[in-house]
């Protein structure tokens, strides 16, 4: 019973998440892809990819405050960001990227700065999300939960 | 060496397995430096049941592939990489091993996508890649192999055929052995080069495979010559009349049924509203292009025009006669002048699309027509500027690719009567794609086409100048007469491709002559920018003359230009489009060639589309290979007509597949849906001159 109270809170979560724009459909594609030979692909994939957006951000960041403003290279790793997000499907975050590279376009480095501000809540609020999501993924047992959802 | 050599085999045997069962096993390489990214790629790829190997440096990835070329089956390739441009990349992986390559990105955006495409790319998907785009790349790799094939002659369709499967005696070893075969037999070069050992044994797998077809119904394998028989003989009927039954009878071909004209006149017909589609569509990026930058439209130069071999004797001056017109350049390229006239003859050299238009033969025209920047360095960098971002770099100089459209200005004279753009289309365009490939030995390449660019200081080899590798080889180019076709190529798209990157020298012009002036595909493909320099030229034939000319120069004027340099070597390749006569045009390729040799200072680069470089064997497939293989970039560029030609599916079947003539076929049959798998083809279009490279 409390295994099933459990699945139907994980759903309920991942639900929310989806209705919340925080992800979309690639999110769910990979949860397909687990399977027996992989069968923590996706939560790999996130801890993967909160590892190296950190990384990313940081950089971000420091383009963003060095001057002379070089917004090329900023909008190059406002780029990288954006694929690795949108290889996981953190739409959120995609789209706030989208914003980004659109003030590196204009030049506009007031603009640049609000989405960086932007785009590092949403790291932060995504991550915490899906670390929930996760750990109760783990508590069921990820690969029945796995294989159940995959086609 | 030898460690990895025994490794190699031991791998291929491995994998020999899986190969038999393509794509199932197919040999992917993946690259991409975002951890997150490569990792779901190459997980997505696994669940394809491909062969995966993953790398997130592409200088590593050049290094396996360079060495054990055998190795791998087909290229993924993030666009945007911290260590080489992924164009780059792209370029190397298409000139040095003919691999099929798809690139990723995040950016979506119209113009990235058509330098890929332009820069040779098969296909290019956007992140986050679904697995269901995956599970087709295969389609890639059969097609690549189908039309080196095709290009060499041979008599591939059986054994493609085979590629279904159905035959379980040999099972499906034909599309593996069709690559290893391709390796082997399509490519000497790439033969000597590496002396793929294997091959030999992988060939006689294959020619066994040959004996079951000898069983089936013979098909018809339209073979240049054939093609151009056909077309003189639509031609002469004229396109609205021109009825199956009595284009037989104008063929006096033995053997031939009705039903194989029919079907191959519906599928001609098809190719050519895809043309005028293109070039509509084109003459209206002209036009949009045109109001943007008005200097730009002035820019003609040409640096490297040389191509422009109008069948009058005149070859093509290694030195542009710069009629004013060429800055820079020493002798604008213009052979235009001896264009026949009223050709509009759009050359995007990697520095300056020359739009030319060449009206009535008339060297007045064609100064008028030919607009040199002078300022061609200046215009490009102004007009990369606005584009660039990010594609600057990739257009050192070449600022042609976006001016070359741009340029393109219309021709005053552009305006042809339908029917004529019609014939232009005729003239058979044909962009021997073959740029360059090192081992031009082939005299093949001498000839017509050649798109000769040089890449400065492109690590793509410098390759011995002749651009030609298309190996338009003289003989060749009756080919292209034959099929009178339109191919008003538009070129400029394949331009587009050919822009590369050009290196410091690299001049990269590639003229192509279009065949319909109105378009201005190269508008297209200036537009893009993506399109690296290339001269289109635009051709609108109003004589069969001038269909001649097709030729396409690539007059690499290479970035360099930008700062003024001169231009170390016009190189142009010229490709002829075929519709010179043939007599005429060996001598005219000849001589044009040399002038290439001489301008090439040695270094040059084929770019033009990066796939021309598959040409390389011209010899047979020398006409412009062009492959519309439309087919690859399809999707991305929304492409309606697989057709395409003027847009980027032109410079994708251009650029990606080397330019395969049989391109234009497949592109064709892709149309008309046949049936028939692609590999069916039997259009054999090995050659057909449809200089809709581009």
């Amino acid at each position: 019973m409390e295994y099933s109270n459990l699945r139907r809170q994980i759903v309920f979560m991942k639900k929310n998440l989806f209705d919340q724009g925080y992800l979309d459909e690639q999110f769910n594609q990979l949860e397909d892809l687990e399977d027996e030979s992989s069968p923590n692909f996706l939560e790999e994939v996130v801890a993967l990819f909160f590892k190296d957006s950190s990384r990313l951000l940081t950089n971000i960041e420091q383009a963003t405050d060095k001057y002379p403003q070089d917004f090329y290279k900023l909008d190059s790793l406002v780029q990288q960001l954006k694929g690795s997000g949108s290889s996981i499907g953190a739409l959120r975050m995609k789209n706030e990227c989208s914003v980004f590279k659109a003030n590196c376009n204009d030049r506009n480095l007031e603009g640049c700065r609000r989405s960086l501000q932007k785009i590092k809540r949403e790291h932060a609020t995504l991550k915490q999300k899906l670390e929930s999501y996760f750990q109760l993924l783990r508590q069921v047992g990820p690969r029945d939960y796995a294989v159940s959802s995959r086609k | 060496m030898l460690l990895s050599a025994l490794r190699m085999e031991e791998r291929k045997r491995l994998m020999g397995r899986e190969r038999d069962q393509f794509p199932v096993g197919m040999r992917v390489l993946a690259v991409d430096d975002d951890p997150v990214c490569l990792k779901v790629l190459e997980t997505l790829l696994r669940r394809c049941q491909y062969h995966v190997t993953s790398t997130n440096q592409a200088i590593t990835a050049l290094k396996l592939l360079r060495e054990n070329r055998d190795m791998f089956d087909l290229v993924i390739s993030d666009v945007h990489m911290p260590d080489m441009d992924g164009f780059k990349l792209l370029e190397l992986v298409g000139l040095e091993m003919d691999l099929p390559v798809i690139m990723l990105s995040v950016n979506g955006e119209t113009k990235t996508v058509m330098k890929g495409i332009t820069h040779g790319a098969c296909d290019y998907l956007l992140k986050p890649v679904r697995i269901e785009e995956l599970r087709n790349i295969w389609q890639h790799v059969v097609r690549r192999k189908f039309s080196n094939r095709e290009r060499n002659n041979l008599d591939f369709p059986k054994e493609c055929n085979k590629l279904p499967s159905v035959d379980t005696e040999h099972g499906p070893n034909q599309p593996t052995c069709g690559s290893s075969d391709q390796n082997g037999r399509t490519s000497k070069k790439r033969k000597e080069l590496h002396g793929e050992e294997d091959d030999e044994v992988d060939d006689s797998e294959c020619q066994d495979n040959d004996e079951p077809s000898a069983a089936k119904k013979p098909r018809v394998v339209w073979s240049v010559e054939l093609h151009r028989k056909f077309v003189a003989a639509v031609n002469q009927l004229g396109i609205d009349k021109a009825v199956p039954k009595r284009i037989l009878e104008l063929m006096n071909v033995e053997k031939l049924t009705r039903e194989n004209v029919a079907s191959h006149l519906q599928k001609y017909r098809l190719y050519l509203k895809r043309l005028s589609a293109v070039a509509s569509q084109q003459a209206s990026i002209v036009a949009a292009l045109g109001g943007r930058d008005p200097s730009f439209l002035h820019m003609g130069a040409f640096e490297g025009l040389q191509s422009y071999q109008t069948f009058a004797p005149s070859a093509v001056l290694p030195s542009f006669n710069p009629h004013g017109l060429l800055s820079r350049t020493s002798g604008a390229a213009f052979g235009l002048q001896e264009l026949a006239p009223s050709n509009t003859i759009q050359t995007a050299t990697g520095n300056v699309t020359i739009s030319h238009c060449l009206e009535e033969n008339q060297q007045t025209n064609i100064t008028q027509g030919l607009t040199v920047t002078l300022g061609q360095s200046q215009l490009q960098q102004n007009w990369i500027h606005p584009e660039n971002n990010g594609l600057s770099d990739v257009f050192s100089g070449s600022a042609l690719t976006n001016t070359l459209s741009g340029t393109l200005h219309r021709v005053p004279s552009s305006s042809l009567p339908p029917q004529e753009l019609l014939e232009c289309k005729q003239t058979n365009v044909s962009m021997p794609p073959s740029i360059r490939i090192p081992s031009a030995s082939s005299g093949l390449l001498e000839r017509t086409l050649g798109v000769s660019t040089n890449l400065g200081d492109s690590s793509i080899s410098q390759q011995g100048a002749l651009p030609i590798d298309g190996g338009f080889s003289a003989d060749r180019l009756p080919l292209h007469s034959s099929f009178d076709g339109p191919i008003a190529t538009k070129l400029d798209t394949t331009l587009a491709t050919s822009q590369r990157e050009i290196g410091q020298q690299g001049k990269f012009s590639v003229n192509m002559l279009v065949c319909p002036s109105d378009n201005l595909t190269l508008a297209k493909n200036a537009k893009t920018g993506a399109s690296s320099s290339g001269s289109t030229i635009m051709l609108p034939l109003d004589t069969a003359r001038h269909s001649d000319y097709l030729q396409f120069g690539g007059a690499s004027n290479s970035v360099q230009k930008i700062d003024g340099q001169k231009q170390d070597h016009i190189q142009n390749s010229n490709i002829i489009w075929s519709s010179m006569p043939s007599s005429e045009l060996p001598t005219d390729n000849q001589t044009h060639i040399t002038q290439n040799q001489r301008l090439d200072s040695g270094s040059f680069n084929h770019n033009i589309g990066a796939h021309l470089a598959d040409q390389t064997n011209a010899s047979a497939s020398i006409l412009p290979q062009m492959k519309f293989d439309t087919r690859t970039s399809e999707d991305k560029l929304k492409q309606k007509n697989t057709y395409d030609l003027g847009n980027s599916k032109l410079q994708g079947g251009f650029n990606s597949s080397s330019c395969n003539f049989d391109g234009l076929l497949n592109s064709i049959i892709k149309v008309e849906k046949d049936d028939l798998p692609f590999l069916d083809n039997e259009l054999g279009c090995d050659l057909f001159p449809l200089g809709a490279c581009i």
